[in-house]
């Protein structure tokens, strides 16, 4: 039986739970990374992000209800989150149609579920699965710990990228911009939720189950999005690849 | 091993060679009293003078350089949006607000501020 640990072992633990499967080391990502990728994947991808990340409000909203009143200041997380989500500034699922958009997508093809790969509707349906049936401690160590804290290491690496080897402005790829920075906070706020309330050893191991899964969950989807959209056009990805000349298109 | 040293409250942070970090994120990962509110780069709450290190510091992108305008050139960065990878030491009001809660909107973080050094 496992034994409490303290509040450092436990974020330790919670970082070494997705280190391995982080969808930063994905093959889409590599591409991405190194400017393989050509406009029409890039529509591809904001059309299945759309429906990963469309709900999130939604997927809040679920955690938000499941949160005991005596955590206010987890509740109060979630409310703010959602409300950056949607209403702060420009929405968020706004950003990202702009970028598509960019790219030569149109709103209507984002926004049509038709258009998204299995893998992103299941990565939608786990996410509603998680926030509306597991306990806000587990819900948030899945969705924020293991998913929105990784955001901030892939596309701090993805956002140069764009600009510099792709040609976006920053405007146009505003959408990565603001994530870099917000999910930053979300994550850490995220960690401090889940290190105060996941207070019972069963707890703890749950949270780092669900983080491992998340991170395999969000890994899957992006290699996924590499092998159904660019995989006809590059071939399968091999690390040797990266040592090769980019050819951006 | 790199510090962020959090003048204001005389604290500072570690973290390890060769890392970059968020400032913001380290303070609230540390319990800092850095004034901050939206984490996005759009209230300004969390601007910070930048005392030494600013050649640590990622260069501000087009929400921070729109947020803070000219406080740019005066030596100003959003916590949330600044990233360094050594050594960099910052100072703030403690009493501040979002930079369009105040009097004289965008210009007035500098109001009754001494503590910039």
């Amino acid at each position: 039986m496992a034994e409490m640990m303290s509040s450092s072992e436990f974020r330790v633990a919670l970082e070494q739970a997705f280190s391995g499967t982080m969808a930063k080391d994905a093959s889409f990502s590599r591409a991405w990374a190194t400017g393989r990728l050509h406009k029409q994947h890039f529509v591809h991808w904001a059309t299945n992000h759309y429906h990963y990340i469309g709900p999130f409000g939604d997927y809040l909203g679920l955690m938000y209800a499941n949160t005991p009143d005596h955590a206010r200041d987890a509740k109060d997380f979630l409310l703010q989150n959602m409300y950056e989500e949607e209403l702060s500034d420009d929405r968020h699922t706004d950003l990202l149609i702009r970028f598509a958009e960019a790219c030569g997508g149109t709103r209507a093809y984002v926004q049509d579920r038709n258009n998204a790969m299995p893998f992103a509707k299941g990565m939608q349906g786990w996410m509603y699965y998680v926030s509306g049936r597991e306990n806000f401690v587990v819900s948030s160590a899945a969705l924020i710990v293991g998913l929105e804290s990784q955001v901030p290491s892939i596309y701090r690496t993805q956002y140069p990228t764009l600009i510099n080897k792709y040609g976006f402005s920053e405007w146009e790829a505003e959408f990565f911009d603001l994530h870099i920075t917000s999910d930053e906070i979300h994550g850490e706020r995220g960690y401090q939720i889940v290190l105060k309330y996941a207070d019972t050893p069963e707890l703890q191991q749950r949270c780092l189950h669900y983080v491992r899964e998340a991170a395999d969950m969000r890994f899957a989807y992006t290699k996924a999005l590499y092998e159904t959209y660019v995989q006809p056009d590059l071939g399968p990805w091999i690390e040797e690849l990266e040592r090769e000349p980019a050819l951006v298109g | 091993m790199p510090r962020i040293y959090f003048k204001t409250a005389d604290q500072y942070v570690e973290f390890a060679e060769g890392e970059e970090v968020n400032v913001l994120r380290m303070a609230i990962r540390e319990d800092i009293d850095v004034p901050w509110q939206c984490a996005s780069g759009n209230c300004g709450t969390d601007r910070l003078m930048v005392e030494e290190g600013a050649e640590n510091l990622d260069p501000p992108r087009r929400r921070e350089r729109a947020r803070l305008g000219e406080l740019v050139d005066e030596g100003y960065r959003l916590a949330c949006q600044t990233y360094t990878r050594g050594d960099a030491t910052f100072s703030w009001d403690p009493d501040q607000v979002g930079l369009d809660d105040e009097d004289g909107a965008g210009g007035g973080a500098r109001t009754g501020w001494a503590g910039t050094g």
